[in-house]
């Protein structure tokens, strides 16, 4: 069933890693549909972090291939990754903590103005995007901390920022890994609801533990389950799977 | 033993011999260094002397009748030496743990690094106050006089003992840390403490045993050594270095590796001196680049998940010490009034010091990089400045450009090299590398060896004004120190500096948002190394010399010190640090082979209980007395605390 390039994003094809003779991810082929929010779920260990680190070259694959907008990025650099327009999250929210709120979203902001190598120039010449720093930070609820270190947020409110710096780089895919992960309610729903609203004009590839917010907002899912694909549909057709099930509950057994 | 000496296959196989030697001393030594740093995370500078002990321990075992007379204590031999001087330096070695090393486990792994640097100047230090650079005789024992003679050479009985002694020492620790259970819990014990702690083993124990096991093996090494080369207090310095090449080429993970690269490059360095004697010294670190290159993970290292820069810079942005512009002023003055309080060379000293030390913070305190070869590009610059102004009459603006010229080349080129590897393996890299210049200029004959370049002219500036009125010479030193301070000042508040922090603060998450981090340190590395050119080539007019006290490491190790001292990663520490540790050997110069000890000490203490410098505590400090101020006036009115309320969609 898989459509052609011009739909998919990004295609990983027969994508393999292998840890000193254990694979983590075994032969998975994933196609993500462009302006498509796609979740990964899967047990723990199941190679969902693993994918990740492959698609954004955190990690390089032992065999296979990635294909981004129909050209082949198995051969680059995370940072070039990044450059084309897929950016990440990271599990463990990834933030500055001494950096102060507004500094971190400048950070993601600032590459597009091609001055990051300019070592004479005063860090005055960022001002200029104060206006699109102080619009994100609003977005997520983050104006009223603009100027407080970042180490000193509630961990929701990290969660936040991280997303608004990935946000910045209005990124063509966004990968968010658990991006609800140690949330309180609240905050659950807020990110939730942050993630419904950029999704409308991008694709979102996330993986996600908690299956509420998999129902309400992906549009595919692909259970993954020590490495390989195990199924792979909408949730109604994905909750109904008897393996998937098995793989949730049954854990590691066989 | 060269009784053919002239016939070249004899000439080959002997430094062949000398080679596979060196070879054994350098796998023992090695082995050591890998455990103690697979198992603990510590760079155990402090290897090289603990060798040294073990020499000394041998050379007093034999001479204890002298040492203590009256006692009646017998001169015990080498056998006795072979047992016991390991024992005792492994215990040296366990009580070093207890007290000093235990502390820094669980920080930066710079501060270890830091630690056992001061350790070793503290040990060393004090040796060299008591029998100085002279060596002392160790004669082989008895039982091992004579040799073998193999037709084509003649083969003294002792080095054979030492070679199969020292493949057997390896091998059976081989063999215990990967074939037996002790061994298995000690690398589990590496992977995760906790949950070996859990199964009821003491892990504190095993570890400090672990050190003690890694130094035992250095003393023993000392103790074998101690017939063949000198004893004497400089013995260690300069394997330690070589050592940590070793360590870098053989690769991280692999004990093996360690014994294996160690022989190899001992019998590779013996072949040097047969063929090319000159490259015999700098063949090892040579090798260390090339491998670089080709295999960044070392011969038998495994591919190592990139790992943070660490970040242990202490400043607080918003302080007021941290305000450049303030603070330039407040050098201007301060600067200018400076040479009619104090002698004017004396404070052109500390101007050149605290610009090389700032310049070394560039990348220590604002990339997080643990460089450890600075003096190669302070001095390469004192060097080429030197040698312009004097051999070409360069103008002295011109002389000290070509040395800035010189060393940013060298910073590009080292950077290139070492960027690719992170943390410890950063620092002993960078050290080696530095030693490859430093052993250049011991034999190239434009820098003239030991002598240096004498009477280096200070030459006029642009042709107008002389330099050798003190004054002149004082107020150019100031300003090239107020725009090396300026343009680290812009450097850091600029946008490239924004994203050094970024990388220093969270690497993984810079990178992923597009930047190629490498290329930022690069940068970084290379400015630093322009900079601390400057600061070289503007001490060498100055002080009207260049010598190889500027190439070597412990010039290297000041720079760290003075940057320690002051306050990492702020502003105003490398320069407060470079005023204490120059007025400190103003002072204690009266001391003599003391002042290393001093300094070394200071390394401990300020790792131990004033990591933070001079400036970062009183950052801390002021930041704290301003947030006593503000409490009070809050306290009425703390019913909410701020910003707490559900964000989602507050309008402004």
């Amino acid at each position: 069933m898989k459509a052609d390039a011009q739909d998919n994003i990004i295609e990983a094809r027969a994508l393999t890693k292998r840890f000193h003779g254990f694979a983590a991810v075994n032969d998975v082929d994933l196609s993500v549909r462009r302006h498509s929010v796609h979740a990964l779920i899967g047990p723990n260990g199941a190679g969902k972090t693993t994918m990740f680190n492959l698609i954004t070259k955190f990690l390089s694959p032992t065999a296979g291939t990635i294909v981004f907008n129909g050209e082949d990025i198995t051969p680059e650099d995370p940072a070039e990754v990044a450059r084309r327009g897929i950016v990440r999250s990271f599990q463990i929210s990834a933030i500055y903590p001494r950096m102060t709120v507004a500094d971190n979203v400048r950070i993601a902001l600032q590459r597009p103005l091609g001055t990051a190598f300019h070592f004479w120039k005063s860090v005055r010449t960022l001002d200029v995007l104060d206006a699109r720093i102080d619009a994100l930070l609003e977005a997520v609820g983050l104006l009223g901390h603009r100027d407080q270190p970042a180490g000193g947020l509630p961990y929701g409110r990290k969660r936040a920022l991280e997303f608004a710096t990935t946000l910045a780089l209005e990124p063509e895919l966004m990968l968010l890994d658990e991006p609800t992960s140690g949330l309180g309610h609240e905050d659950v729903d807020r990110i939730a609801e942050l993630i419904g609203t950029v999704s409308a004009n991008r694709t979102i590839l996330m993986v996600e533990h908690n299956l509420s917010v998999v129902a309400r907002l992906a549009d595919t899912i692909t259970v993954l389950a020590r490495g390989q694909v195990l199924a792979e549909g909408p949730y109604a057709e994905i909750s109904q799977n008897p393996e998937v099930v098995d793989a949730y509950i049954g854990g590691s057994d066989d | 033993m060269f009784e053919l000496i002239g016939i070249s296959p004899v000439l080959l196989f002997g430094q062949v011999l000398i080679g596979l030697i060196n070879g054994v001393f350098y796998a023992m030594m090695s082995l050591g260094v890998a455990i103690i740093f697979g198992m603990l995370r510590i760079g155990n500078f402090v290897h090289g002397a603990q060798y040294m002990l073990g020499a000394f321990g041998a050379w007093y075992l034999l001479h204890l009748p002298d040492l203590f007379p009256g006692l009646g204590l017998p001169s015990l031999g080498y056998w006795w030496a072979l047992v016991l001087v390991p024992l005792g330096v492994g215990l040296i070695g366990a009580l070093m743990e207890r007290l000093f090393i235990r502390k820094v486990y669980d920080l930066e792994h710079a501060y270890g690094l830091l630690l056992t640097v001061g350790l070793a100047m503290v040990i060393e230090g004090i040796f060299n106050v008591f029998y100085g650079a002279a060596g002392q005789q160790y004669g082989v024992p008895d039982s091992l006089r004579g040799g073998v003679n193999l037709g084509f050479m003649f083969m003294p009985l002792y080095r054979i003992w030492v070679i199969v002694a020292g493949l057997v020492v390896c091998a059976a620790t081989w063999y215990v840390i990967e074939r037996t259970k002790l061994g298995a819990y000690l690398r589990a014990a590496t992977e995760n403490p906790d949950l070996v702690r859990a199964f009821g083993i003491n892990v504190p124990r095993m570890l400090m045993l672990t050190y003690a096991f890694g130094v035992g093996l250095a003393g023993l090494a000392g103790v074998m050594a101690a017939p063949i080369y000198q004893v004497s207090p400089q013995m260690g310095q300069s394997i330690i270095i070589t050592i940590f090449a070793v360590v870098v080429i053989g690769g991280m993970g692999s004990i093996f590796g360690a014994i294996v690269t160690g022989l190899m490059l001992g019998v590779v360095e013996g072949l040097t001196k047969a063929f090319y004697p000159q490259g015999a010294t700098t063949v090892i670190f040579i090798i260390m680049a090339i491998v670089l290159v080709f295999r960044p993970a070392g011969l038998f290292g495994k591919e190592t998940s990139a790992h943070q820069p660490s970040d242990i810079a202490a400043a607080r942005p918003e302080s007021i010490l941290e305000n450049g512009r303030l603070w330039l002023a407040v050098f201007a003055v301060g600067g200018s009034l400076l040479p009619f309080l104090v002698y004017p060379v004396f404070a052109m000293k500390m101007l050149c010091l605290a610009l090389f030390a700032s310049a070394y913070n560039l990348v220590f305190g604002y990339v997080g990089l643990l460089a450890f070869g600075h003096a190669a590009f302070y001095g390469s610059s004192a060097y080429v400045a030197a040698h312009t102004a004097s051999a070409f009459g360069f103008p002295t603006e011109l002389a000290i450009l070509s040395g800035v010229a010189v060393a940013t080349a060298l910073g590009g080129l080292f950077g290139w090299l070492a960027i690719r590897r992170q943390g410890l393996y950063f620092a002993m890299i960078t050290l080696a590398l530095a030693q490859i210049v430093y052993f250049y200029a011991v034999q190239a004959s434009w820098t003239n060896g030991e002598d240096g370049i004498q009477s280096v002219p200070r030459g006029h500036l642009f042709g107008i004004v002389d330099l050798d009125q003190p004054l002149n010479m004082y107020f150019f030193v100031l300003a090239i120190f107020l725009a090396g301070f300026a343009a680290i000042y812009r450097i850091v508040r600029s946008p490239f500096g924004q994203v050094l922090k970024s990388i220093r603060e969270n690497e993984p998450r810079t990178t992923s948002l597009g930047y190629s981090t490498d290329r930022f340190k690069l940068l970084a590395f290379t400015l630093s190394a322009g900079l601390a050119g400057l600061a070289g080539g503007t001490k060498a007019i100055v002080f009207q010399i260049a010598s190889l006290t500027d190439l070597y490491f412990m010039t290297s190790a000041d720079a760290l010190l003075m940057t320690l001292i002051g306050g990492v990663g702020t502003l105003l520490g490398p320069v407060v640090g470079a005023v204490v540790v120059v007025t400190m050997q103003k002072e204690l110069a009266t001391l003599g082979s003391w002042v290393i000890v001093v300094q070394g000490a200071a390394f401990v203490l300020f790792v131990l209980f004033l990591r933070k410098g001079i400036v970062g505590t009183l950052e801390d400090a002021l930041a704290r007395r301003a947030e006593r101020r503000r409490r009070p006036a809050d306290a009425p009115t703390a019913a909410p605390v701020a910003g707490d309320e559900v964000a989602a969609g507050k309008p402004r």
